[in-house]
This record gives structure tokens, C-alpha cells and sequence, in this order.
């Protein structure tokens, strides 16, 4: 009975552990879950540390300066993480939320002109600032997507002579026929256009399999719920009118060299 | 003949060869690209964390070097008991932390590193003297252009603000002795160095003897990893990094670039097979009956087969020669994108020039090139004479 009481004092007496949120990843990785109890300091090995109770684990947010860093994150309450890494009052920012743009611009203003020590900034330069690891890659895609170009075009065009030139006898049975340059360039251009089209489709397929695959392997590796293939209406008119364009100008330069060959020429007398 | 017979096959449809060779150049440019940058940000990375010598680093438990601002406790004592190990020959014990310098109606903010100048790995001094004296400073040329500084200068410089008292903390009056490049510097990056125990008495009380990292030189004979492991034993409150470690981390963080490497040199050489096969197809289709009264002549098989073969392959070749110099162009633009990837020292090369990348990329795309005449050719020389002939005669 004593023994109890005593118990029972002691419960009431000894404050209760605060509580934590962890990340999802560090949750997989070291098997805690909710209600467990862990202890946390801001040195290696050291002794002591605060024991706290993990109360919720936070999915991870799609943040591009976050991708490559294989860090854990934990989520605590202000004044203990002071108290924790002997902070005192400090805090390394403030999160503002303002009721329109006009008062965003007056905030940011009226903050920085009275700022010692810190600045304002808008959270929308903040991202930008914060993905630079991201617009590094996507000028590297860019660039690579432009040689890809071109190396598409001049096989476009390669492919095209190969086919109007197999076709030399039929062009000229058609000439000798009667049948005008115009209407033979027109058909070789129609049929150039129509292998263009067709072509895009299958590669918007392909492309879109692939985006596919590129998020679910990326999403996996590096543990985020960031997209890093998306396929928007402006990147399918893209590859679809850079595809007619070399297309159709492949078809045109091919039959236009071959309607000006002499018919006979065309069939090697 | 073989050679001259491919050469006058070659030559009769110019701009067709032309083409083929210009869209080999475009893929063989692509896959030497792709082969440096699959090998070459490794390997520059590797050259640049040998350059002073130092094989080991020691960082905060759990942390890579200047990855976190987290820091290490009593570097006097750290730096005594790496002292005891025989096979350590130097110790560079390194703080990292941020400086602010008013100037005129502004404050500019640098990176800042607290080194002993005599054993530092992580700058070289362009022009001007080391910090050497407790207060000297040394920066680089975009601290210089922000500042409007040059050498000789006297700055005012702080560590941190108090904003209540609107007084800069940790403040000190620094002579600026020289002007260096950061070798594992970002690009753009402001950045300065100072003797450790200046920067360490301008961090106040918390900072009096804390270092970020430890560069280690282990004799010549001695065993990196042994002494990696006597460090960690030693000293358990650190993370002892070797260069192989090191490579480890950059592998696993930039496996991005060598993914996308070995994707796009796939699709390159794939482009260019199918360049070639479909080229030297239509080529063979055009002279099956030309084959066939070559055969009637008694010309072999194996001779047909070869004729095709070295048509491939001297597309491809030639093709290959004018992408390894269109490659070397478009190396040093991709490269000079890459080299503001932040976090990553600018001196990385992300496409480094090595002699086998160019040998690889050749070999790939001769083989190719052999592989895109073999079906051609052996369908050509195993058509039926009589047949092919009376077919060609009736067309």
C-alpha cells in the first residue's frame, strides 16, 4: 500500500516527457514509433540529453534543396530545442503570414527598415533561392535536350532522303505520267508530315512511360514525394511542332532535290 | 579494293554519307560526353581532395565536413591525442563560421574559415602574404568585389548581431594581408580565412575551442584505413572521413549524373547504330543487283561481307573522330553549367578529359559501326545469283 502511494506521488510529482514529431524516414529507419520514448541531445554520445515521447512522424515535404542530403529531421517544441542547444532566446527565423500582396510589401518594408541583425524576405524568393540545385539541373537538361535536338534533326533528315530516294523509280514513273513537281513534293511533304505525327505519338507514349518510371525509381531512391518528370501540355506542343517542323522541312528539302532530276535521270538512263 | 570499292560506294551518294557522318558526330559527341562525366566527376573529386595531401578528415559524428554547422568540442585535446599516433604526420584543424562586414550603408556577409596558415590545405594564396598574424584576414576575389577591399585594407569585421543592443557581436579590426582562391570553394561564394584562434575568440566563449574539421596527413607508408580506424577508436566523437569514404558519399549523392551518364550514352550509341545500319541497308538494297554480278564474277562472300563492313565502319569512324572534338566543345558548356551545383566545390570537373574516356567512346562506336554493316552485308552475300540477277534485269 505504501509502496504504491509512493508510486503514485512519484507519477505526479515528475513532470511528463514533451513530445516529438519525427520524419517518416528516420521512423523507418530506426523502428520508432509512436508513444516510444527516446532521448535527445545536440552532441554525439554525450551525457545526459532530454527523454521525450515521439507523439506524431511527419511526412516528408517535397523540397528540392532537401534532395540530395540524406538528413533526418525531427520536429520539437521551440523552448526545449533552446534549452537543448543552450540557445537562450534566439531563433533562427520567424515565419510571417501577411493578409494580401500589399501587405506582404509593406511588412517586408516596414521590417527591413527597422532590422538590425536580420532581414525580411518573401517566401516566394525564398523558394526560389532554396532550389537552386534544381534550375542547375533542369539548364543542364535543357542543354542536353538542345544537342538531342539536333541530332534528331539531322537523322529526321537522313532518314527522309533515304526513303524519297527509294522511291526514285515512282517518282519518275509519275513525272513521266504528267503528274506535277508540286503534287509530287505535296505528297512526299503530306506523307513526311504524317510519319512526324505518328512518330509523336508513339514518343509522347514513350515519353510518358518513361516520366512515369523516372518518379516512381526517383521518389524511391531519394525518399521524397517530389515530382521529377512531369509532362504538361506546353512540353507535348513542343515536341510535337519541334517534330512536324524538322519533319515536314526534311520531307521538303529531300523531294525538292529529287523533283529536280530529270525523270530518265531518275531511272539511271 | 575492299577499301576502294567502300570508298566509291561511299562517294556515289555524298550528301547521304555527309549526313550519316554529321548524325554519328552529334551521337559520338553525346557519348564521349557521357562517358566523361560518368568517370570524370569521381576522379576530379578525388584529385581535388589529394591535392594538399591530407587523406583523413574528421568531421562532427554522423556529419561530412561543413555539411551542418554542427562543431567539435575541445580541438586542442582532439589535435594532442592525433598527435599521439605515429603514423600521423600533420594535423590542420579547421572552424568554419560566418563574418559580417559593414561597409559604407551595407553589410556584407562572407564565409569564413579559421585556419593555422602554416599546415592549411584549403586555399591557395594568389597574391599578398598568408594570415598569419592574429589579425590578418585574407579573402577571395568575390569578397574583394563585394567589399571594394584590396590589400593593405583594415576592416571591420563581426560574427554575429545583438539586435536589442543593435551592436555587432564578436566584433575585431582585421588587416587585410592577401588575396587567395578557396579550393573547395563554391561558385561565387564570398569567402575569407583567419588564424583559428581569431576566428575562435570572435565566436566568444562557446567557440574557444571548437573545430569544424580535421585534415589529417598519415606518413607514406602508413596504412590510411588503419589509421581511419585508430581515429574512430580514439576519438569516438568524431567521424573519421577517408577519400574512399569521401568518393563514397559524392557517388551516392550525385548518382543522379551517373544514372542520366550511362541513359543518354546508351540512347547515343544506340542512335548511331541505327544511323548506320539504316544507311548501309538502304545502300545494299540500292546495289543488290551490282552484289550479285560482283558474286557472278566470282568475287567471295567473305569479300562482299568485308566491303559492307568497312562502309559501316568508316562512317562511323569518321563520324566519331568529328564528334570527339564537337564532344570536347559541348564537355566545356555542360561543364560550365554543372560547376554551380550548389554544395559541390566549383574545381570539380563534372566532364574531365581522361585519354580512356575518348578511347572507350572510339571502341564503342567502331564496334557499333562493325555491328550495323554485319546483317546487311550477310543478307547481300547469301542472296541466290541466277535469281537476284534475273529480278534486277526484270526491274
Amino acid at each position: 500500500m505504501i509502496v504504491l502511494l509512493f508510486t503514485a506521488l512519484g507519477l505526479v510529482q515528475q513532470p511528463a516527457p514533451r513530445t516529438i514529431a519525427i520524419d517518416e524516414r528516420l521512423a523507418a529507419d530506426a523502428g520508432i514509433s509512436i508513444g516510444d520514448r527516446v532521448i535527445v541531445s545536440t552532441r554525439p554520445n554525450a551525457k545526459g540529453g532530454d527523454t521525450v515521447v515521439v507523439s506524431g512522424i511527419v511526412k516528408r515535404g517535397a523540397d528540392p534543396s532537401e534532395i540530395a542530403r540524406s538528413e533526418y529531421k525531427i520536429r520539437m517544441h521551440l523552448d526545449q530545442l533552446q534549452s537543448l542547444a543552450g540557445y537562450g532566446d534566439r531563433v533562427d527565423r520567424f515565419a510571417v503570414a501577411t493578409r494580401d500582396k500589399a501587405a506582404t510589401e509593406s511588412a517586408l518594408a516596414a521590417i527591413n527598415a527597422a532590422a538590425f541583425g536580420f532581414e525580411a524576405h518573401r517566401s516566394r524568393d525564398i523558394a526560389v533561392g532554396t532550389s537552386k540545385t534544381f534550375q542547375v539541373v533542369s539548364r543542364f537538361h535543357k542543354a542536353i535536350g538542345l544537342i538531342t535536338i539536333v541530332a534528331s534533326a539531322i537523322f529526321l533528315l537522313c532518314v527522309m532522303l533515304l526513303k524519297v530516294e527509294e522511291r526514285r523509280r515512282d517518282v519518275a514513273a509519275l513525272r513521266l505520267m504528267g503528274i506535277s513537281r508540286t503534287t509530287v513534293v505535296k505528297a512526299v511533304v503530306a506523307e513526311a508530315a504524317l510519319l512526324a505525327l505518328v512518330g509523336s505519338a508513339l514518343g509522347i507514349g514513350i515519353g510518358w512511360a518513361a516520366s512515369q518510371f523516372i518518379n516512381w525509381y526517383y521518389q524511391g531512391v531519394y525518399r521524397t514525394p517530389l515530382h521529377f518528370s512531369v509532362i504538361t501540355a506546353d512540353i507535348v506542343t513542343l515536341a510535337v511542332t519541334l517534330s512536324l517542323v524538322l519533319g515536314i522541312g526534311a520531307g521538303l528539302l529531300a523531294s525538292l532535290r529529287l523533283v529536280r532530276t530529270p525523270p530518265l535521270a531518275l531511272f539511271g538512263r | 579494293m575492299r577499301f576502294t570499292l567502300a570508298w566509291a560506294s561511299l562517294r556515289r551518294h555524298g550528301t547521304r554519307t555527309l549526313l550519316a557522318i554529321l548524325g554519328v558526330a552529334v551521337a559520338a559527341a553525346m557519348l564521349l560526353d557521357m562517358v566523361m562525366m560518368s568517370t570524370g566527376m569521381r576522379e576530379s573529386f578525388r584529385e581535388l581532395l589529394l591535392s594538399r595531401g591530407y587523406q583523413l578528415r574528421l568531421a562532427p559524428k554522423g556529419t561530412l565536413p561543413f555539411d551542418t554547422d554542427a562543431t567539435m568540442e575541445s580541438a586542442s585535446r582532439i589535435t594532442a591525442t592525433l598527435r599521439t599516433n605515429p603514423s600521423i604526420v600533420t594535423v590542420s584543424a579547421v572552424l568554419g563560421g560566418t563574418i559580417h562586414v559593414p561597409t559604407g550603408n551595407r553589410v556584407v556577409t562572407s564565409a569564413a574559415l579559421g585556419v593555422d596558415p602554416a599546415v592549411q590545405g584549403d586555399y591557395e594564396l594568389l597574391s599578398g602574404r598568408d594570415p598569419v598574424g592574429s589579425n590578418s584576414i585574407a579573402a577571395n576575389d568575390e569578397f574583394l568585389a563585394a567589399t571594394g577591399a584590396t590589400t593593405g585594407d583594415t576592416l571591420d569585421v563581426a560574427t554575429g548581431y545583438d539586435p536589442q543592443l543593435r551592436t555587432y557581436a564578436g566584433s575585431m579590426r582585421l588587416v587585410l594581408t592577401g588575396r587567395v582562391r578557396f579550393l573547395y570553394g563554391a561558385a561565387n561564394q564570398l569567402a575569407t580565412v583567419m588564424r583559428l584562434e581569431t576566428l575562435q575568440k570572435m565566436g566568444g566563449a562557446d567557440r574557444t575551442d571548437d573545430a569544424s574539421l580535421f585534415m589529417i596527413r598519415v606518413r607514406t607508408d602508413a596504412e590510411v584505413e588503419a589509421a581511419r580506424a585508430w581515429v574512430e577508436l580514439n576519438i569516438p566523437d568524431v567521424s573519421a572521413i577517408s577519400t574512399a569514404t569521401a568518393l563514397a558519399e559524392v557517388d551516392k549523392r550525385l548518382r543522379y549524373f551517373r544514372q542520366l551518364a550511362v541513359i543518354l550514352g546508351t540512347v547515343s550509341l544506340f542512335v548511331g547504330f541505327l544511323l548506320v545500319t539504316t544507311l548501309v541497308t538502304v545502300s545494299v538494297n540500292e546495289r543488290i543487283g551490282e552484289i550479285a554480278v560482283m558474286r557472278a564474277l566470282g568475287v567471295s562472300k567473305k569479300h562482299v561481307v568485308q566491303q559492307i563492313v568497312i562502309e559501316g565502319v568508316a562512317i562511323s569512324l569518321a563520324g566519331a573522330i568529328g564528334g570527339l572534338a564537337l564532344g570536347l566543345v559541348t564537355a566545356k558548356y555542360l561543364n560550365g553549367i554543372l560547376s554551380s551545383f550548389p554544395g559541390l566545390p566549383s574545381a570539380i570537373d563534372f566532364f574531365l578529359f581522361q585519354p580512356k574516356s575518348a578511347w572507350t567512346a572510339l571502341g564503342l562506336l567502331t564496334i557499333s559501326g562493325i555491328a550495323a554493316g554485319v546483317y546487311p552485308s550477310f543478307r547481300a552475300a547469301s542472296l541466290p545469283i541466277a535469281t537476284t540477277l534475273r529480278e534486277d534485269a526484270i526491274a
